[in-house]
């Protein structure tokens, strides 16, 4: 994305369908001509949400219209995992979650990919000896960032095989410490039934949470357990589940509640946890001994916010962090959210770069660059190109000039009208003239036609001249014409004091944007779909055959940085 | 490769190459240029780290018969200073060079290191950005300015990284994929004989 | 295409007063320059284009370490007000990879330190033992920096608790398999 001039961004019109404006909504005609007579203001706070670069823009053949990211629908296509770039089924999403289950790691401190190496790499050979190195021993395997050097056997985590790291990282808290599942807990129960319950330390989040959801499921599926009141205080805060859904539908039936009563399914009040095997964790109070690491480590031993957000637990300490899997990555497709078609939906493999379909704006709409028509910057030698020479910043009020280049991508001949307004909006408003606001752009032609066409350059008729209502220079599918502008003084105090409505000016210090010449530029365009080059090679073809097709939007050029003192 | 043009500060081959006689390309019988590829001043490639791995003997001396070490597809466009390394690391103890493969269209921007194992089609790598030993990056990736892409890191098809160390910051849109690339223009502006880099 | 014709590119400044070991490999297209004494230790590759300048002090590379293409050591303080005199000393197995840029103002680097590519070291440093300087990190001059510290891109410091031999033989073994890739040509430089 382009970010400093020369720019064209595009505004994506579903901007301006606002369905709280009800009088203009019900005729599209007066709607159009109503957008046609307002001034564009790119420096407008909400036209930041509808200026796209033309890479950024869909279009819909259906409804004949520009679609940005934010008027699209997605949906997914295929889920993969960025590091192993392996697809994973929909299903497993659900039992796995979203992210990848082979050994892909983050590492917990700078999010850089780690590997699984040996601890010890190769016995201590004497290192000024020679490179005698015998039989690499196997293990025990930790997991190792080659950006920041964080390893995990840092906080203890080491495992005795290279391969199915999460099923031994799940085993493991940090430190090395095993990890007591839910199952684990279940059969020492069995072995030792008056066995105390864990001390809460040793309750991870996991395993609390497991024991509250057993405890809860028992209650939801178990009889009622004959809580007398049968207030309905529970309803209000298990929505979610599908019992108490059912159980409020009952509600609605005749005599569903008072008739039958309660025989069946769960209790209207849930008794609360009171144990440790029931889910019941005491809240650690006793911070002294954090407060006491804190004065040891320092800021560094605490977790940044960027780390914290990858965790699954809360942490206050760089120890506490434990490695990322990797999360899962998506293929979308997308629709016009008005007529619903598929306009961009790319194949399921994840290694294909190809689209099944893909109807991006640039092949409907010209691109537009600018220049400038005699460059101030001094031309980039040969050998440091590509860089962009950097014009320097336009002096106020003096006039310059530019060449808009339009290309046309369609296979029809293109007639384009452009308007910009005589005053770019804003408190300081340059002065814009377009010397050719009206011409026609040949079409693209394949192959062959320019085959036999021979050289382009024959046939480009070139003025080569700011002439006003002249075309500057024309080549195969392309026309450039002139734009002059003069830039503003960039001064708060050459403001006039009121405005034309007679309001007071605003007379704030300069704002960043303001030395930035953005100008607003309306676009129409027309052609005539010939059906055997119909670009789209898609639906709705026969019925715009001979049909007059055309296509209004705003953009705005980003042309160049106004100085000031 | 022949030279067509005695003169001129580039040398062009038959297969279109154009390399600047003010790059460094050391071991240039390990490098395979896929052709129209550009190679800007002070660029400098290490040919000469070839892989020497499936060294069977085990005193590790020999060298294995030299492979490539550097390849390209076409319409490669080095800018200048940039450095392209085999990656290397221990395997099997041992320890060797691997080779680099470029893909077609790719792009690299001045003054960047890199030591990536792959580069896919497409690729576009900014300016500063170091890309780490064994890196793989996919196709229609683009890298931004000032990245550090760490050591082996995976990028998928169509990501924009950024940062240090590189993270995914966005997707590539539709409308900017493979086929705008832009580097069959950028060809024709240098050489000896350039165009203008406007239209 | 070969390059090798055209080597009198290299800037000829003044010879500095060079202390080879027999055993360093160090290319003729390496660039050492400056007028104080470049003392390279046994076992050390030298890769070409690297850029070794004495003019404001005496540069020591201890034993098995390597300096990669482009990496540049003594150069001039970004900041010359600030310099102190002296040059720079590397210690053993240390690495300077492409690109990184070591000023000169009694600069050390401690062993088994890595300094990544792009990176740069300001003027008087201390790195300690076994640290890495990560790619396109800076550090600024005088600081001091403990053993086994790693410096990110972001300034920010982390303490390395990998085993550092482990990586001083990845350095042996890589420059037992490089020197036989380079053309030595010590001679050049005496």
């Amino acid at each position: 994305m382009a970010s400093s001039p020369p720019y064209t961004y595009i505004q994506c019109p579903c901007s301006n369908e606002e369905p709280a404006e009800g009088s203009d909504a019900s005729s599209p005609e007066s709607d159009s001509f109503h957008d046609a007579e307002r001034t564009f203001d790119p420096r407008a706070p909400r036209s930041n949400y509808s200026l796209y670069p033309l890479e950024y823009l869909l279009y819909c053949e259906e409804c004949q219209q520009i679609r940005c990211p934010r008027c699209v629908d997605e949906e997914i296509v295929t889920y993969y995992c960025p590091n192993c770039l392996f697809e994973v089924a929909s299903s497993n999403l659900r039992s796995d979650g979203n992210r990848c289950t082979r050994n892909c790691y983050q590492c917990p401190i700078c999010s850089g990919p780690v590997q699984v190496g040996e601890v010890q790499a190769e016995p201590e050979t004497n290192l000024l000896s020679a490179d005698n190195a015998t039989a690499a021993p196997h293990g025990p395997y930790a997991l190792f960032c080659q950006y920041c050097s964080w390893v995990s056997s840092e906080i203890g985590l080491e495992f005795e095989r290279a391969s199915g790291i999460p099923s031994q990282l799940a085993k493991m808290k940090n430190g090395g410490i095993p990890r007591i599942t839910a199952k684990e807990l279940k059969e020492r129960r069995k072995e030792d039934p008056d066995m105390p319950p864990l001390e809460d330390e040793l309750v991870d989040a996991e395993l609390q949470y497991s024991a509250l959801r057993s405890f809860y499921q028992s209650q939801i599926n178990g009889p009622s357990n004959g809580l007398p009141g049968g207030l309905s205080l529970g309803d209000g805060h298990n929505f979610s589940s599908p019992a108490a859904l059912t159980r409020m539908m009952s509600m609605w039936q005749p005599g569903g509640r008072g008739a039958q009563g309660k025989t069946a399914g769960p209790p209207d009040v849930f008794p609360e946890a009171t144990d440790t095997d029931k889910g019941l964790k005491l809240a650690q109070l006793d911070e002294s001994a954090k407060v006491q690491k804190l004065l040891n480590g320092g800021w560094n031993e605490t977790v940044s916010k960027d780390q914290l957000l990858g965790q699954l637990e809360h942490a206050h300490f760089q120890d506490e962090l434990r490695p990322l899997q990797c999360v899962l990555r998506t293929k979308r497709s997308r629709r016009c959210a008005v007529c619903r078609h598929i306009i961009s939906k790319p194949e399921n493999k994840v290694a294909s770069t190809r689209f099944k379909i893909k109807l991006v704006a640039k092949s409907y709409i010209p691109s537009i660059s600018i220049r400038p028509l005699e460059p101030r910057a001094p031309p980039v030698p040969v050998g440091m190109r590509p860089q962009q020479p950097q014009e320097p910043p336009l002096k106020p009020l003096q006039p310059y000039q530019y060449i808009l280049t339009f290309k046309n991508p369609l296979f029809e001949k293109l007639k384009v009208t452009l308007a910009t307004p005589n005053n770019t909006p804003g408190r300081f408003s340059s002065k814009v003239a377009l010397l050719c606001p009206q011409f026609d752009i040949d079409p693209v032609k394949d192959m062959w036609e320019d085959a036999l066409d021979g050289d382009d350059r024959s046939r480009t008729e070139e003025t080569g001249q700011a002439e006003a209502g002249k075309i500057y220079k024309r080549g195969r599918n392309w026309v450039s014409i002139i734009l002059e502008v003069i830039p503003p003084l960039l001064s708060v105090d050459s403001l006039r004091p009121h405005t034309a409505s007679g309001e007071p000016t605003d007379r704030s210090p300069l704002r960043e944007d303001e030395k930035i010449l953005e100008i607003p530029m309306f676009v129409r365009m027309e052609w005539e779909p010939e059906a055997q080059h119909d670009v789209g090679d898609r639906v709705g073809k026969d019925r715009n055959e001979g049909q007059k097709r055309e296509l209004a939007y705003w953009c705005v050029l980003g042309v160049g940085q106004i100085s000031h003192e | 490769m022949s030279r067509r043009q005695v003169k001129g500060d580039y040398i062009e081959t038959e297969t279109g190459n154009k390399v600047s006689r003010k790059a460094n390309l050391l071991g240039t019988q390990n490098m395979v240029l896929g052709g129209k590829v550009v190679i800007q001043p002070e660029v400098m490639i290490r040919g000469d780290l070839v892989r020497t791995a499936p060294s069977s003997s085990s005193s590790g001396g020999t060298t294995a018969p030299s492979t490539t070490a550097i390849q390209t597809g076409r319409y490669c466009f080095f800018s200048k200073g940039v450095v392209l390394r085999p990656p290397g690391r221990r395997y099997k103890g041992q320890f060797s060079h691997m080779p680099m493969r470029i893909g077609h269209h790719v792009f690299i921007g001045q003054d960047t290191v890199v030591q990536a194992a792959t580069i896919g089609d497409h690729v576009r790598i900014g300016k500063n950005c170091v890309i780490g030993e064994f890196a793989i990056i996919k196709e229609c990736v683009e890298v931004l300015d000032g990245a550090v892409v760490p050591p082996n890191m995976v990028i998928p098809n169509y990501s924009i990284v950024a940062g240090q160390p590189a993270r995914v910051v966005g997707e590539v849109p539709e409308g900017g994929g493979p086929e705008e690339n832009g580097l069959r223009g950028l060809y024709s502006t240098v050489g000896n004989n350039p165009q203008n880099p406007d239209m | 295409m070969s390059t090798a014709k055209r080597q009198s590119t290299v800037p000829a400044g003044p010879k500095p007063p060079v202390n080879f070991s027999s055993t360093v490999t160090i290319p003729k297209d390496a660039v050492l320059q400056g007028t104080h004494s470049i003392t390279i230790q046994s076992e050390t590759l030298i890769h070409p284009r690297a850029r070794l300048d004495s003019n404001l002090g005496s540069i020591l590379v201890g034993r098995r370490s390597i300096v990669q293409e482009r990496a540049q050591i003594g150069v001039e303080p970004q900041n010359i007000d600030a310099a102190v005199p002296g040059g720079v000393s590397l210690g053993d197995y240390v690495v300077v990879e492409v690109n990184a840029v070591i000023e000169a103002g009694g600069t050390e680097i401690g062993d088994g330190s890595v300094v990544q590519v792009g990176s740069r070291i300001g003027s008087g440093a201390k790195i300690g033992k076994d640290c890495t300087i990560a790619a396109r990190a800076t550090v600024a001059p005088g600081t001091v920096l403990p053993d086994q510290t790693v410096v990110l891109s972001n300034g920010q410091q982390r303490a390395d608790k990998r085993l550092a031999d482990a990586r001083k033989l990845s350095t042996l073994k890589q420059i037992n398999v490089v020197r036989k890739m380079i053309r030595n040509d010590q001679d050049k430089f005496k």
